[in-house]
């Protein structure tokens, strides 16, 4: 059994949202190895995103314990978690959030700016993860001049330039056509077999959670399996 | 803080009509307060030339439109460290068409043996120096009048005497240059003296004095004034700096003019600033939850904030300032100029409180909004345009 880089013990997520008591997530033991590609299954409010939210380190959980790649993230302060995730985290959103204004280079250049790496080296850096992802002929495109898998794809290497050890991605293909949806899975696949990333998927799609090497339903913020 | 400044640009240049739009505003505000600090440090904190430190002026203590005996001349030349004591008259007067500003130009009677001597920074050819004071109803014009008018030397001018009436012709024996405004007219007063009746003759407004050495201005001023403490026209010697400031003052308190109008200035524009980062800010919190899901501390956010904040509010203050020292120059180069202290066009202290006052703007507009958003959690600010 390989070691495991996120263990949670009854982590609860209980938040209050116009005057009503939610309870996103309800005493969630979890365990994932290094190197488990898994999908995070359930319908939508199952608290799926609160929970990869709170492995990110982008939320706080209300109750329980979470350690993520050996850190006790109770016990870091904000600017420590800042770093914690800059180093160790690659997040993709549904969305692909890219900044507007930046070209793919310099999104995904952005997380680099945080390192001690010279102007030529992030460069570097930044082109091989995009060459990576099939986009070494699309370095100087605005996000808007690309379609929206290309705009995914360049999310993916935001996501890895920094070389991170776990890579959490919240519904990746949602936003994509079924060409798209399957580079990018392909993509993610690769960084699991060939490169050895762990990798924690939300999905609603079965079909996208076959990639994945592992799966974890939640119905109302509790694991049913 | 250099590491971001790429994307501080690109978020300034991100909305461009509302970016050249709020530039716009805080040039225009720091133009205004450009020539507002330039009028105050001139008025007000600037050093004399060194021709201006050797001279004072003498006026009566009551206004400088009340005048004095000419026999103070004598008496004032006696004091200790007085070089030279020079008639200063105020001769107002029509030239051609007084409806026209243009024709509004200053008229003094004075000395030619005397005047090149105390206003040792006009310069002119000595040939007509000497013509100048040969010819009683001579008069000599700055350089910039004569361009004005088309003036050259040997023309007539014709004016006709308000305060001293009468019509008077006096021919132009030599044009003179300065390195101030130049729109100034000044001829021989014993020819003002001679046109007057009995009963007018013998008074002067003003006195232009010469010292030896300016460490001693302030004793011989005391010392003068001293002379006719106990005479019905007690005089008030000052620097010619102060006396063209105690001028202005007829206007009213400047100081406070020039301080209120540029309080109202920059208020205003903090409130403007304020609102347009308050908007720039809100319209991107999302992609401040983005920057700090890559890693971003809530400090680089707030230093990118007020970053960009700060370059809008520079280069509005730098357009503005440059603008202002445009005005300057027009001021100091108009006939108003010539009633001024001598104003420095490009003055670094002025440079520096309009950039460090657009700054403080750019600092102060953003804070909040800049705050507001390093301290929203990730999911906060992810959540805001879901």
């Amino acid at each position: 059994m390989s070691e495991a880089i996120i263990q949670t013990t009854k982590l609860t997520k209980e938040f209050i949202r116009d005057e009503f008591h939610v309870v996103a997530l309800k005493d969630v033991n979890l365990e994932i190895a290094k190197g488990e590609f898994v999908a995070l299954m359930g319908p939508s409010g199952s608290g799926k995103s609160t929970l990869l939210h709170l492995i990110a380190a982008m939320d706080r959980p209300t109750g329980g314990e979470i350690r993520v790649l050996g850190h006790a993230l109770r016990e870091l302060n904000d600017r420590q978690i800042a770093h914690w995730r800059n180093e160790n985290v690659g997040f993709i959103f549904q969305q692909f959030n890219l900044i507007p204004v930046l070209s793919a280079l310099e999104n995904v250049e952005l997380p680099l700016k945080l390192t001690n790496l010279r102007k030529s080296e992030r460069i570097e850096h930044a082109t091989t993860a995009l060459k990576l992802v099939g986009l070494g002929d699309r370095l100087h495109h605005l996000p808007r001049q690309l379609s929206g898998g290309q705009e995914q794809r360049v999310a993916m290497a935001r996501a890895i330039v920094t070389d991170p050890s776990l890579i959490l991605a919240d519904e990746p293909t949602g936003n994509l056509d079924a060409t798209s949806a399957l580079e990018v899975l392909t993509i993610l696949g690769r960084l699991n077999k060939e490169f050895g990333k762990t990798v924690v998927m939300v999905t609603h799609d079965p079909h996208a959670a076959q990639f994945a090497t592992k799966m974890h339903h939640l119905e109302k913020g509790e694991l049913t399996n | 803080m250099f590491r971001y400044l790429p994307l501080i640009l690109k978020n300034c240049w991100r909305n461009r009509r509302r970016t050249v739009l709020t530039i716009a505003s805080i040039g225009i505000s720091m133009c205004l307060l450009g020539v507002m600090v330039a009028m105050f440090h001139a008025f007000f904190l600037s050093d004399p030339t060194p021709e201006q430190a050797l001279r004072l002026v003498a006026r009566n203590r009551i206004s400088f439109t009340v005048s004095m005996p000419l026999s103070y001349r004598a008496q004032i030349k006696q004091v200790t460290g007085v070089r030279v004591v020079m008639v200063s008259q105020w001769f107002g007067g029509v030239y051609k068409d007084a409806r026209d500003p243009k024709n509004q130009f200053p008229r003094y009677g004075i000395e030619p043996d005397k005047f090149f001597t105390i206003f040792s920074e006009l310069h002119m050819p000595e040939d007509q120096k000497k013509a100048f004071e040969r010819d009683r109803a001579g008069c000599v014009v700055g350089r910039d009048l004569a361009k004005t008018f088309g003036f050259k030397v040997g023309d007539r001018l014709n004016m006709t005497g308000d305060i001293f009436p009468g019509n008077y012709e006096f021919t132009i024996r030599g044009i003179f240059d300065s390195p101030r405004n130049s729109d100034e007219m000044y001829f021989d007063y014993e020819y003002l003296e001679q046109t007057m009746p009995e009963r007018r003759r013998g008074n002067v407004i003003m006195y232009d004095i010469l010292i030896d050495n300016p460490a001693n201005s302030a004793r011989i001023a005391t010392a003068i004034d001293d002379q006719f403490r106990n005479s019905t026209a007690q005089t008030k010697t000052e620097s010619e700096q102060a006396f063209v400031v105690g001028f202005l003052a007829l206007l009213g308190n400047v100081k406070m003019f020039l301080v209120a109008i540029s309080g109202a200035v920059l208020f205003t524009i903090l409130l403007v600033s304020a609102n347009t980062m308050a908007m720039s800010v809100r319209e991107r919190a999302r992609e401040v939850g983005i920057l700090k899901t890559l890693g971003f501390t809530p400090a680089s956010i707030l230093i990118m904030i007020l970053g960009e904040a700060c370059a809008i509010s520079m280069a509005g203050g730098i357009i503005g300032y440059l603008i202002s020292t445009l005005l300057m120059q027009g001021v100091a180069k108009s006939p108003f100029g010539g009633f001024l202290p001598a104003i420095h066009v490009f003055d670094p202290s002025v440079a520096l409180v309009c950039v460090l006052a657009a700054g403080i703007i750019g600092v102060m507009s953003s804070l909040v909004p800049a705050l507001n958003a390093s301290r929203t959690t990730i999911v906060e600010a992810l959540r805001s345009t879901d």
